[in-house]
């Protein structure tokens, strides 16, 4: 009876967690080998064909590396962006308290919110970014339906939303770096710089690990909204990336063996991405 | 007490049993909410024996992405209301009831009332599939204040592409460092208008008679016809006449009209009462006109956008029953005429119409005249009856995408025209 008592306080979990997630992607595993009537009534299994024909369009490839380009780049800003702000918040001043709420702000916004604002903010007639850019450059930008700069537009709303979540990580790691291990760097004549990058970066690993695997899920996954919101993948399919290209297929034109496809791509594309980075990260990580 | 309440139960159970149930869910946002939901209580109030449950859902593709799930786990809802490119997909699905085979068992609908626009957009091989209901067109609405300074005729509206243009180039209006401050005209980016186009120079959208003498194959559109819409679309861009959206933003072609940012805009019929209310408040003088056509074009006609209402298949056949009264309670003269007032989506009925005629309405609205005159003057042909096409959403998104690109200077009109083909027959032969 001992050895069943933990299968027993899982099982609920398990069994929400069988129905929500384990029984919809085995199912999507499933109907990925199938092209599906839109009211899933007929359904004709054709093998690999789904994928054949995504490896074929070249809407999907572009998805694909704009994929690439908007999680590298949401990624590696956002969390060099959140270090250096938490250094800065993590300062011992006046009124630290009133900017760290504020800069959190963002978090409890919903990210279908975040496209709203940010696509009211980047209005070509009415935004205000194009006024305080008119006023001082004297140049007006359409922001959300021409190239390159609708790319520009999606990522910095991505940023802006993941970025507290990021700070957040980081003031709690740098408030639990013992203060004795910097006055010692300090004694030993390492100037900021050196503090900075040799002593707490380091030791901060663990978290810009965590940090790094989060943000790439949200850019890959929960960027959805923000494009959605604010671009609806245009201009042509400029800004769809593979999550939107699924909700396109799915949703919009009913097709849903081609969208099944479309995820199980992205799985294994996320499975890829955390293998690689387990193995090399487990070497360069820090645990104290 | 207690026998009170039992006898009170016992009371409610019999009277449960003699009514139904139906879901009725809808696209319409905002105070339509309100409005339609009104109308449902006065239908409850007449049949008392039906209850219907009213859901604002969403967008229609989230009515029809939610209906396809409820229909799986075995609980769909009864009427549905989907726009007018979601037909095709709807006849093939095999779950609906025509509403068809209701009218032949019910003489007292008389569907030769309806508009015959209307009717012969969601006729099929002379069958009615689904009962029309919130029906719009689209319109040339323009800024008659800003015409008269910039020196031109605010009775005058542009007809053609080429006065389009000349136009817009007297609303221009740049600051000192040459930014544009306004400019001549606007629409959604929606391939909605490209077909509108196509169909004014009687021009099919797909094979087979737009998809209505049998299964389309291929689009037809990659000719001169398409060629002169691109191109049109192409200058206007390039030569800062129009200011662009992203796809499907109808909010924000309607705030650079209202704003007075552009002088023009071409839009659905539906969104005659807002402009007219904003327009007031921002102290101008609005028009509308017929939307204009390609130069040297014989006047074709407008195709009817907008929803209608699907009823789906039950077990039980007098929900079926209760889902038809339902439907032919919404296309009835009152409830259209309320419907038409309150939304600016018109009439689908003939009588209605006429009803509103008699009433002196369009003497005080003549722009909701001009919206139903433009539709009137339809010349019945497969080109202006609309393309029924299974893929109607990725055809769309193909012309869409093409459109984005050329006026991204990423492809010239040709290139796009050949690319949206060549995309749109791409999704023709996956539909299943």
């Amino acid at each position: 009876m001992r050895k069943w008592i933990p299968y027993i306080f899982i099982l609920p979990t398990f069994v929400i967690i069988s129905i929500f997630i384990y029984y919809p992607a085995l199912n999507s595993f499933y109907l990925s080998f199938f092209k599906v009537s839109p009211f899933g009534n007929r359904k004709k299994f054709v093998w690999l064909d789904n994928y054949l024909e995504l490896f074929s369009d070249d809407r999907f490839i572009r998805a694909f590396s704009f994929t690439i380009i908007f999680t590298i780049v949401t990624v590696v800003v956002s969390i060099f962006i959140a270090f250096f702000v938490a250094l800065l918040l993590n300062q011992k001043v006046p009124g630290v308290r009133v900017f760290r709420t504020l800069i959190f702000a963002p978090y409890a916004v919903s990210t279908a919110v975040a496209g709203a604002l940010w696509g009211f903010m980047l209005n070509p007639v009415v935004g205000h970014v194009n006024y305080m850019m008119k006023m001082l450059f004297g140049i007006q930008v359409n922001w959300i339906t021409t190239i390159p700069y609708a790319a520009y537009a999606v990522i910095i709303a991505a940023i802006w939303k993941t970025l507290p979540f990021n700070i957040i990580f980081y003031i709690a790691g740098l408030q639990s770096i013992p203060d004795e291990l910097v006055e010692a760097a300090k004694l030993d004549g390492a100037n900021i710089w050196t503090r900075t990058w040799k002593l707490i970066f380091p030791l901060l690993s663990p978290i810009t690990y965590y940090l790094v695997i989060m943000s790439i899920i949200s850019a890959m996954f929960q960027s959805f909204a923000i494009i959605d919101v604010m671009t609806r993948g245009g201009p042509g399919d400029y800004t769809t990336n593979m999550i939107y290209r699924v909700y396109l297929d799915g949703f919009r034109f009913s097709n849903t063996g081609r969208a099944s496809a479309e995820s199980i791509i992205l799985f294994l594309i996320m499975i890829v991405v955390t293998f690689v980075y387990f193995k090399f990260g487990r070497k360069n990580v820090h645990y104290q | 007490m207690k026998k009170v309440l039992a006898l009170l139960v016992i009371f409610l159970v019999v009277l449960s049993f003699g009514e139904v149930t139906i879901q009725f869910w809808h696209a319409m946002g905002g105070w339509r909410i309100d409005l339609i939901q009104g109308m449902i209580n006065d239908f409850m109030k007449a049949n008392p024996d039906i209850k219907v449950e009213v859901q604002y859902v969403g967008s229609y593709e989230e009515i029809l992405a939610k209906t396809v799930a409820a229909l799986q786990s075995g609980t769909p809802p009864h009427v549905v209301q989907l726009n007018e490119i979601s037909t095709k997909k709807m006849i093939d699905s095999g779950v609906i009831v025509p509403v068809e085979d209701m009218i032949r068992k019910d003489p007292s609908f008389d569907k030769k009332k309806l508009l015959p626009q209307v009717l012969n957009y969601y006729s099929i091989g002379g069958k009615l599939y689904s009962m029309p209901w919130n029906s719009s067109t689209p319109l040339l609405f323009y800024n008659k204040t800003l015409f008269k300074q910039a020196g031109l005729d605010p009775d005058k509206p542009p007809k053609t592409f080429s006065e389009v243009i000349s136009y817009s180039k007297k609303l221009v209006k740049k600051d000192e460092k040459g930014n544009i401050v306004r400019t001549g005209i606007t629409w959604p980016l929606y391939a909605w208008f490209f077909e509108q186009w196509m169909a004014e120079q009687n021009k099919l959208l797909v094979d087979n008679n737009n998809g209505r003498t049998g299964n389309p194959t291929k689009v037809l559109f990659n000719n001169d016809a398409g060629l002169k819409i691109f191109e049109f679309w192409n200058t206007l861009t390039k030569e800062g006449l129009m200011i662009n959206t992203k796809k499907g933003d109808w909010t924000a072609a309607r705030q650079l009209f209202i704003s007075q940012t552009v002088g023009m805009i071409i839009t659905s019929t539906s969104d005659v009462a807002l402009l007219l209310s904003e327009s007031k408040k921002q102290g101008f003088e609005i028009g509308a006109a017929y939307i204009p056509i390609p130069d040297g074009v014989q006047r074709a006609g407008v195709i009817i956008g907008g929803g209608s209402l699907w009823i789906i298949k039950q077990k039980n056949q007098a929900e079926v029953e209760a889902a038809w009264k339902l439907v032919k309670y919404l296309a009835d003269v009152d409830p259209q005429i309320a419907w038409h007032k309150g939304t600016g989506y018109f009439p689908i009925r003939l009588d209605a119409k006429e009803k509103l005629e008699k009433q002196g309405y369009y003497q005080e609205n003549p722009l909701h005249y001009v919206a139903i005159k433009q539709l009137l003057d339809t010349i019945p042909s497969y080109a202006t009856m609309g393309a029924v096409v299974g893929v109607f959403p990725e055809i769309r998104s193909a012309i869409e995408n093409a459109v984005e690109k050329m006026l991204n200077g990423q492809l010239t009109p040709k290139q796009a025209l050949e690319e949206a083909e060549r995309e749109a027959n791409k999704a023709i032969k996956q539909y299943f």
